[in-house]
């Protein structure tokens, strides 16, 4: 309990000194939790998500850094790997090959690769994982910047 | 046994020895010339001891091997890999694990691209993570600032404080045998963790775990068996000739319950059937219970039969009766007694007495009683389980025949094991008091009851066997029908005898004349009956082979023995019949 405590302040603190670091992420702690995390990421660019801005909930186990932080998308998304209704998301690290290494900072990281990447063949979403796997990256692509349009961009008016 | 076995086992390389090549073995090679030159007594015996050794191997194609035994072998094994590759013996375990213990796999892929099985393994060469001067190192776990006696790292040298290494390994740990392959915590690097880090950091109940695993993996990981070397000293061979061998080697650990020992066994043997020192004995090829003269085969069919049917076969048997007419099972849930079986049989029937409905109505008692079955029963020759016999026609019934004396069988031995095991702990000692016999003179009554849980192991599997006997080949089926009852009733008289005879003895408070009689009664039953069973299970590991040579006999009159019983000891007169559906008894 101490020992993820006090990590997860030394990453609290890595991220207000570093704001500007990465400009696609935004990681918030929760104000009465530290063990509450959100995180903002932005799509990355040439792909469907692009544009858009994607909202991440981080709950982190006592034993962090030795266990992996649970996370979830916040905001719809139409990706293979995240669940359409749930956001949970199937990423290695964030299962068996996590290491303590990691931090919620590469956690994000991954995940924004998981979005310019989509593994097809795991799906959580079988509508988009079928969309690549029968080879109609357009219909991918159109479903996937519809719903970032919908869900991750601020309305327009 | 499937094909891919078959290929497995028929290589040119199989024996039927399974020495390995060890200290003893090249001492006999090696020493052997000088012995000879120096005296020809000495050199005699030498020879008998090798004989007697030669006699032993041929019989024995296993090994049980203990825990330490175990242990040594994996020992060995690192040693091995060790000296040859020159590399530590930490290294040189997780080298073994990655190759899945397998002495030659390990050499040949090192030989081949040593850089290859480095960078693959995680073993490195050297650090990839050069310390900068600094004085203080941040931990990649924790991020704090530490001190370089407080850092540890794998080859590679990327920095972890020891508490974030403790917690890291502990993690791993618990999670499983996984933790034989851990790595650096660094997600870019592969560097390999071996046992000297878990040792130095691990709490004393996770470095247990840990060796545990390791000793499960040299056991489990090596089962797609190996090669060894084996240096074979023929005693028939000039005394300096002496040739390498490979033999496949497998271990497996023995299944029983709570047993920790683990069979080694050397491919080509003959027979499966192994016994672990716990008592266990099984087969090493399916790992069931021994089986022996019953194959593999038949055996998975038979078990994967019994888990499928068991259960619905006693809720049919407790709650149905088959149609008279079609034999079909019926269930009858509520109503009447007059029973419809369902189309096409449509046959009408009274569910009492399983008569014709049409021959029931105001005469028999009207519609809800039955005149016929409460009169049957009333004079006793209304048995319904008889009449269930009767009509042991279908093949469910045909099942529950066999299934009903296996399973008889079985809890027979049950009961057997467990009375000699009462046996050697409390009655022999009692009975050696009362009688004033010393124990090693009672060991005929432990010899009996060995004799008796191996029968019915044998005798079980044999209606196994029976059930898939063809029904077409009367000849066969006569011939094992024959001697499964001359085999069934021997051992009902050895059980009979040593289980209510020898009661009589127990309750005794002094020594008894009868005694002696006894003795030699049970010794006598005790090796008759192990003849018989000798005989039937050669019959049955030979397919019944002798009734085609004597085919012309069974046609002629199928009540007499065929002739291939003969060799047996006397037996005295009112033999079991032959007839195989003898109740197992008990």
């Amino acid at each position: 309990m101490q020992a993820s405590r006090a990590r997860l302040f030394k990453e609290y603190k890595e991220v207000q000194r570093e704001k500007s670091a990465d400009p696609d992420i935004q990681l918030v702690c929760d104000d009465s939790n530290i063990f509450k995390w959100t995180a903002l990421i932005k799509g990355p660019s040439e792909t469907p998500f692009e544009g858009g801005v994607f909202q991440l909930a981080f709950a982190v186990p006592e034993q962090y850094p030795l266990q992996p932080p649970q996370v979830r998308f916040l905001t719809k998304i139409f990706h293979p790997n995240v669940h359409f209704k749930t956001g949970e998301i199937c990423l290695d690290i964030l299962k068996n090959a996590w290491s303590p290494a990691w931090t919620l900072q590469s956690v994000c990281r991954a995940i924004i690769a998981l979005m310019a990447h989509p593994e097809p063949d795991s799906p959580l979403n079988c509508d988009s994982g079928n969309l690549l796997r029968s080879g109609d990256t357009r219909g991918y692509q159109s479903m996937a910047r519809m719903y970032t349009r919908l869900a991750a961009m601020p309305k327009k008016g | 046994m499937d094909s891919e076995d078959d290929d497995f086992y028929s290589g040119e390389a199989m024996d039927d020895e399974n020495d390995y090549y060890n200290t003893d073995d090249a001492a006999y090679a090696d020493g052997y010339d000088d012995e000879d030159e120096d005296d020809d007594d000495d050199d005699y015996e030498f020879m008998e001891e090798v004989d007697e050794e030669y006699v032993s191997r041929q019989q024995q194609s296993y090994t049980v091997l203990k825990e330490e035994d175990i242990q040594q072998r994996q020992e060995d094994d690192i040693t091995r890999v060790s000296t040859v590759l020159s590399i530590s013996r930490v290294d040189a375990s997780i080298l073994l694990r990655q190759y899945n213990w397998s002495v030659s796999r390990v050499h040949d892929a090192w030989f081949a691209d040593e850089d290859g099985v480095r960078k693959s393994v995680g073993l490195l060469d050297k650090p990839v993570f050069q310390f900068s001067n600094a004085k203080e190192l941040t931990c990649g776990i924790c991020f704090e600032p530490y001190t370089r006696d407080k850092v540890m790292s794998a080859a590679c040298g990327h920095p972890f404080c020891c508490t974030c290494w403790k917690g890291y390994i502990s993690a791993t740990v618990n999670d499983g045998p996984g933790c034989l392959m851990l790595r650096c915590p660094d997600p870019s690097c592969r560097a390999a963790v071996g046992q000297d880090m878990i040792n130095m950091l691990a709490s004393d109940d996770d470095k247990e775990k840990y060796t545990r695993y390791l000793r499960r993996s040299y056991v489990e990981d090596n089962r797609k068996g190996c090669l060894r070397y084996h240096l074979k000293h023929e005693p028939y061979l000039p005394s300096d000739c002496c040739y390498i061998h490979f033999v496949y080697c497998q271990t497996k650990w023995c299944p029983a319950p709570g047993c920790d020992y683990a069979i080694d066994f050397a491919a080509g043997g003959g027979t499966f059937d192994v016994s672990c020192l716990c008592s266990h004995s099984f087969c090493w090829n399916c790992t069931e219970e021994a089986h022996r003269p019953v194959d593999c085969g038949t055996v998975s069919k038979w078990i994967l039969k019994n888990c499928a049917e068991s259960e619905n076969m006693n809720w049919i048997l407790a709650n149905s009766k088959p149609c008279p007419k079609c034999k079909r099972p019926i269930e009858k849930n509520q109503g009447c007694m007059h029973m419809t079986c369902s189309p096409p049989c449509k046959f009408e029937f009274c569910w009492l007495c399983l008569g014709a409905w049409s021959d029931h109505g105001e005469r028999t008692g009207g519609f809800y009683a039955c005149n016929r079955y409460e009169s049957a029963k009333q004079q006793g020759d209304y048995d319904e389980t008889e009449r269930r016999r009767e009509m042991a026609k279908n093949s469910l019934e045909k099942y529950t025949h066999y299934y009903e004396r296996w399973a008889s069988n079985q809890s027979s031995r049950q009961k057997a094991l467990a009375d000699l095991h009462q046996m050697q702990t409390v009655h022999l000692e009692k009975l050696s008091d009362t009688q004033c016999t010393p124990e090693s003179q009672l060991k005929f009554i432990i010899e009996a009851w060995l004799q008796i849980v191996e029968c019915r192991r044998v005798l079980k599997w044999t209606y196994a066997y029976g059930y898939y006997l063809p029904e077409h080949e009367h000849a066969k089926r006569q011939f094992f029908e024959y001697l499964q009852g001359e085999a069934e009733s021997g051992l009902e008289r050895l059980h009979q005898c040593a289980e209510k005879e020898l009661q009589q003895f127990l309750n005794d408070d002094s020594p008894s004349k009868e005694f002696n009689d006894f003795r030699t009664k049970l010794a006598g039953l005790t090796s008759v009956t192990k003849n018989y069973f000798e005989n039937l299970v050669r019959a049955l590991e030979n397919g019944l082979a002798d009734v085609d040579s004597h085919a012309a006999c069974s046609k002629a009159g199928i009540s007499k023995p065929p002739p291939a019983s003969k060799g047996k000891s006397g037996r005295g007169k009112g033999s079991g019949r032959s007839s195989g559906s003898h109740d197992a008894g008990r």
